[in-house]
């Protein structure tokens, strides 16, 4: 029994089965978490080896340098990046996309352990960390305070961070921007050197006093006691009763030599939104978690937690990503339902009938909703890409049931009842109906197996679109007969409504009439049919170089997601006051001449040592985040690259920046943003590079469309050192080691205990007050003590030098890197590219010196080679399909044909429309591939029906053609206008697909055009030719036979 | 007795068979799926991709008084569905068992 028959014959059960389906599909659709992107891994993994006290030189060369070499030979690598700077080396490890990043990370853990015994003493142990897109925060909180800016972190800490962790999903809740309190006893360097008492002393005694100790249990009569020493301090002040030494007999006390202060520690990120002092409240969410619901629960739990918490606290949002969720979401959601209706107008306007017009667009959501159950299946989620799969296919699920549909319909028209006209309908157009759904999934199937980042983006797509395809397969060879035949009457039945009066007298006449046209034309093609082909090259070949002559490319298209991230930088060693002051006032300029910025946020300042996170990027006293928010795209004129570019004009006006690079979209998209382009100069003589990058930075400066040119290579950073004299150290019995040690706890502070209280620690920080270590002076006067009580000043066994150094030394693919990078607005980037690569040529490169250009040039290169090779296993598979199903190699290559024109027909469309061809526009050329083929096979399929009916070839093409127009252009016009909305999408993140719409409606119209007339003047001349070798054949057999007859006869005679 | 061969589009066989037994006819023997073509006009029915529609054929064996009144019923129904295509032939029988 097949597929058609059984459902025909059992409707109930066929339509409770695709109900079933669709009840599924959406219980599974409630379930399914809603993201951005699909699950990313980022492929990157981090080792961070800290050597403490180390130059970035010797860094570089005894640490960076060995763990490089070894971790190369790791499978699958495609870079190691390493930053080494003062005390600590930093190796990115980025994978090729689609590793498996479990088994790498434990090679990668092999070999750092192999190697880790050969590092030089002193150093840490690696420490290995792998990226994910997870570490993106889901949200970033401001809060602003007051009165109680100094207890905020205790605030914020119990009365949000804690509540917002037990969020199903939420991740971790970090809090940074707000100082910690700190007991700081500021020592009086005079003073503790007239009692003679060094500071580690004191800090050995206030560790030592600060102490609960068990002493055990004792028993008193019947009972058994424990005993306890309670010294730990219970209030702060208590420190300052402590005895730290005596002199003449009478006791010192710590209130004697120092000042204890229970107050916040000073060097820290300082955050500000809108001009106010702020913490901020990062949240990061579980593995698998669903964005949305954390947002939503954590804007629900806010209000909650206002209630409690001191009224002068506000809590804003400055990031969230699930907003750029909500909002691409609904604009996919708002695209396809516009689709939804166009392609039902359309087949309304062919079919002028109510009742095939529902049969068709059922045919829509079955198929759509179906999908989420592999979705929900496949662990996967709801984002840009699934539902973009929607969009596309939605006008490509109905191509299939018109087909059948059409068929059905001519059977009853020809008198068969509904139930019968069913059965055969379909079964007779099943097999064009399967080869072109296959022609689709050879297109979409291989799809999901490219490797790289465009693998990553289009598998779920490729799978989408397969499942879909053949779900609407399945519904237009079972659901579509069925409901044919319970549902359409045969034409004596019929009553005419209003409407259908209306559509014979106004719509069908115009049909007709087309109809009518075409075949004229069909008349005139086949009798001119070399001119017509003629014709048809020179247009291709006009278009080609059209289009090759303004093509433009680019990576991928840059979306406006309402934030800019800044990063700017005063001159190195600038003190934090100061370029805070230069933050505000940019933040001011930024309120003043932007109206369309909401929220302005920045942090500056050194990120303390246990913020591993802040402290991976590059922070420090002269240096400032800003993030800064604007209002919704809609609500405003400029975009965000406008705001970007009048952003850099201002702040190239204030003298006190050293640098500043804008970045539209923000720091942390991964994709989207902005494009950039880095152009690479290796090599190990650090004065050559920086010579060459200079001269690069001032000619990049030159090309027209690149901004934010800046050099990587941080600045040499002015420093003092303090060079002891080992001699006369040896001489005091002093080593190295000891001496930097009590520079270090003089200047930096020595921690040796903790103040508790309410079951939270707070640092007990020991060191010089404030006025005593201002001046080189007070690090030359620093006191020594030697074992022999003996004290010697800094000054007397070694001196106070000032040089600079360099802060970093960046390398890639182990060697010495410097990039000098920048940003793309408005031109696209193989314009730039193009320029960029003039200007290296024209620079002379010393030897040992080479320069290479990277940046989105090399994902895009990258992708596109990845692209352009499925390009061409599509079309050869789509070939094998249609030659399998016409068993002929001449006629799948007719149809093939019309592949190239449209391509060009897609690259005239970008050109005119201003798109540059990026990895979206390039996608969109793999799908034409399936998508054009179709109308060539039901043209050809027909007109093969119509010569094995005994027509003539000319006959069989115009009438073939004249009998097919109408399927061509429905299923044409509903894929093309299906894809209207995605092409002129308005909403948030359109700007991503709006190239793949543009290239598909172009590729699309233009070769359906050709079709129409291309593909039947090529049938004509090739089933001409055909016909003629046939006829020679046959003559030539002919004529052997006579031939072999005479001989017989001569011999006969002979 | 007589012999009535009916070849049919298939699209009517489902009907044709109901309707025999409100014509007194109770035996018939039919073979689905055969190919053939008519005489004069009409498509042929090869279940080929060209001619893609298949025809039936059912033999009955009946009175001679039910041979006419089954005879206008099949013309009917030729007529009302004309492109469909419907043919019956009538031999006598000798003998049977």
């Amino acid at each position: 029994m097949k597929l058609y028959n059984n459902a025909v014959k059992n409707p109930v059960g066929t339509s409770l089965i695709f109900i079933g389906i669709v009840l599924i599909g959406l219980m599974f659709y409630r379930q399914l978490p809603i993201d951005l992107y699909p699950d990313i891994d980022m492929s990157m993994i981090s080792v961070m080896t800290s050597y403490p006290g180390a130059g970035s030189d010797d860094v570089e060369a005894n640490v960076t340098r060995p763990l490089e070499d070894v971790l190369n030979s790791t499978e699958n690598i495609k870079h190691i990046t390493s930053r080494s700077r003062d005390g600590m080396s930093l190796i990115m490890l980025q994978f090729e996309f689609g590793s498996n990043m479990t088994e790498i990370m434990n090679d990668v853990r092999d070999k750092v352990d192999m190697i880790a015994g050969f590092l030089p003493d002193g150093v840490e142990d690696p420490m290995l960390l792998k990226f994910s897109s997870d570490m993106i925060p889901v949200m970033v909180l401001s809060a602003t305070a007051k009165e109680s800016t100094n207890a905020m972190y205790k605030i914020l800490d119990d009365q949000i961070a804690n509540p917002l962790n037990r969020i199903p999903g939420v991740g971790t809740v970090s809090i940074s921007g707000a100082p910690q309190r700190e007991i700081q006893v500021n020592v009086n360097p005079q003073k503790i050197e007239a009692y003679n008492i060094g500071i580690e002393q004191i800090a050995q005694i206030i560790s030592a006093e600060n102490i609960n100790v068990p002493a055990g249990n004792f028993d008193v009569g019947t009972q058994t006691y424990l005993l306890r020493l309670e010294g730990e301090f219970a209030r702060s002040n208590e420190l300052n009763d402590i005895v730290v030494g005596s002199m003449g007999g009478r006791p010192v006390y710590l209130k004697d030599v120092a000042t204890v202060k229970d107050t916040l520690e000073n060097r820290v990120m300082e955050n500000y939104t809108n001009g106010v002092r702020s913490a901020s409240i990062v949240i990061q969410k579980q593995t698998g978690a669903n964005t949305v619901s954390i947002a939503n629960a954590v804007k629900e739990q806010i209000p909650i937690l206002m209630k409690n918490m001191p009224p002068d606290i506000e809590i804003v949002t400055v990031m969230d990503t699930s907003d750029q969720v909500i909002t691409s979401i609904n604009s996919l959601l708002e695209t396809i339902i516009l689709a939804l209706i166009i392609v039902g107008i359309v087949v309304l306007f062919f079919l002028g009938r109510w009742r095939a017009t529902i049969i068709i667009m059922v045919a829509i959501p079955v198929s759509l909703i179906g999908s989420f159950i592999y979705l929900y299946i496949t662990g996967n989620t709801i984002n840009i890409i699934s539902l973009s799969a929607l969009s596309i296919t939605i006008g490509m699920v109905v191509d299939d049931a018109i087909v059948v549909l059409e068929n059905i319909t001519t059977h009853i028209e020809r008198g068969s009842r509904p139930e019968q006209a069913a059965i055969y309908g379909t079964e007779e157009v099943s097999l064009s109906v399967i080869a072109s759904t296959l022609t689709i999934i050879a297109v979409f199937l291989p799809m999901t197996m490219v490797g790289g980042f465009a693998g990553i983006m289009f598998q779920q797509l490729g799978w989408m679109v397969t499942i879909i395809i053949t779900l609407s397969l399945v519904i237009s060879l079972s659901l579509t007969p069925m409901m044919t035949a319970k549902m359409l009457r045969s034409t004596k039945e019929v009553n005419l409504t209003g409407f259908d009066k209306w559509y014979q007298k106004a719509i069908l006449p115009l049909l007709d009439k087309l109809d009518r046209g075409y075949a004229k034309l069909l008349r005139t093609i086949t009798g001119n049919r070399k001119k017509t082909i003629g014709l048809m090259i020179l247009i291709f070949i006009v278009g080609a170089v059209y289009s090759a002559l303004t093509m433009k490319t680019e990576f991928m298209p840059q979306s406006d997601n309402n934030d800019i991230a800044m990063t700017i930088e005063t001159p190195p060693g600038t003190r934090m006051e100061v370029t805070r002051d230069a933050g505000h006032r940019i933040e001011r300029m930024i309120k003043d001449k932007f109206p369309e910025v909401e929220i302005v946020s920045f942090s500056v300042g050194q990120a303390s040592d246990d913020n591993t996170f802040a402290a991976m990027q590059d922070n420090g006293p002269n240096i400032m985040k800003y993030n800064i928010r604007l209002s919704k795209a809609k609500f405003r004129t400029k975009s965000i690259f406008d705001v970007s570019d009048e952003l850099r004009i201002e702040l190239s006006g204030m003298p006190e920046l050293h640098r500043f690079i804008v970045q539209p979209g923000g720091g942390n998209t991964g994709m989207g943003g902005s494009n950039n382009l880095q152009v690479e100069i290796y090599g190990y003589d650090l004065d050559a590079t920086d010579q060459v990058a200079a001269e690069m930075k001032s000619k990049l400066e030159q090309v027209e469309g690149l901004r934010d040119i800046i050099i990587t290579r941080k600045d040499y950073r002015m420093e003092y050192h303090v060079e002891f004299d080992r001699e006369k150290l040896a001489n005091n019995g002093l080593n190295m080691a000891s001496a930097a040690s009590v520079v270090r706890n003089r200047i930096n502070g020595l921690v040796m205990s903790r103040f508790r209280e309410d079951g939270e620690e707070y640092d007990i920080v020991v060191r010089y007050d404030e006025p005593y270590r201002q001046s080189l002076e007070d690090v030359e006067n620093i006191l020594i003590y030697t074992p022999t009580g003996k004290g010697v000043r800094v000054k007397d066994v070694g001196r106070v030098v000032e040089s600079s150094s360099l802060p970093q030394i960046d390398r890639k693919n182990r060697q010495r890197v410097v990039n000098v990078e920048g940003s793309i607005y408005k031109r696209a980037l193989s314009d730039v590219v193009l320029d960029v690569d003039k200007v290296i040529a024209s620079t002379d490169l010393p030897s040992g010196v080479q320069m290479e250009i990277s940046g989105s040039v090399e994902d895009q290169q990258e992708s596109f080679a990845e692209l352009g090779l499925l390009l061409m296993i599509v079309s050869l598979l789509v070939y094998i399909v249609l030659a399998s199903q016409f068993e002929s190699l001449t006629y799948p290559f007719i149809i093939i044909m019309t592949v190239p024109f449209a391509f060009v027909g897609s690259l005239i469309l970008l050109a005119i429309t201003g798109a540059p061809l990026g990895i979206m526009g390039l996608v969109g050329l793999v799908m034409l591939v399936g998508m054009v083929v179709k109308n060539g096979i039901v043209l050809i399929d027909y007109i093969n029906l119509n010569r094995e009916r005994g027509m003539s070839i000319i006959t069989a093409v115009i009438h073939g053609g004249r009998s097919r127009l109408r399927p061509v252009l429905m299923t044409t016009l509903t894929t093309i206008l299906g894809m209207i909305p995605m092409a002129i999408g308005t909403g948030q993140g359109s700007e991503m697909w709006q190239s793949l719409g543009v290239a598909i409606i172009g590729g699309m119209t233009f070769s359906t055009i050709i079709t129409l007339i291309l593909v039947p003047a090529l049938y004509s001349v090739f089933g001409g030719n055909g016909v003629k070798r046939n006829r020679r054949k046959h003559r030539a057999k002919i004529k052997a036979v006579e031939g072999v007859e005479s001989d017989t006869i001569e011999v006969a005679n002979a | 007795m007589k012999a009535v061969m009916i070849t049919l589009d298939q699209a009517h066989y489902a009907q044709i068979v109901d309707d025999l037994a409100r014509l007194n006819i109770r035996g018939f023997t039919s073979w689905k799926e055969v190919s053939g073509r008519g005489s004069k006009t009409g498509d042929p029915h090869y279940g080929s991709h060209a001619w893609p529609s298949m025809n039936n054929a059912i033999l009955t064996v009946i009175e001679d008084d039910r041979v006419q009144p089954l005879l206008d019923y099949l013309k009917k129904l030729d007529t009302e569905y004309e492109n469909l295509g419907l043919r019956a032939f009538v031999w006598n029988i000798e003998n049977m068992i």
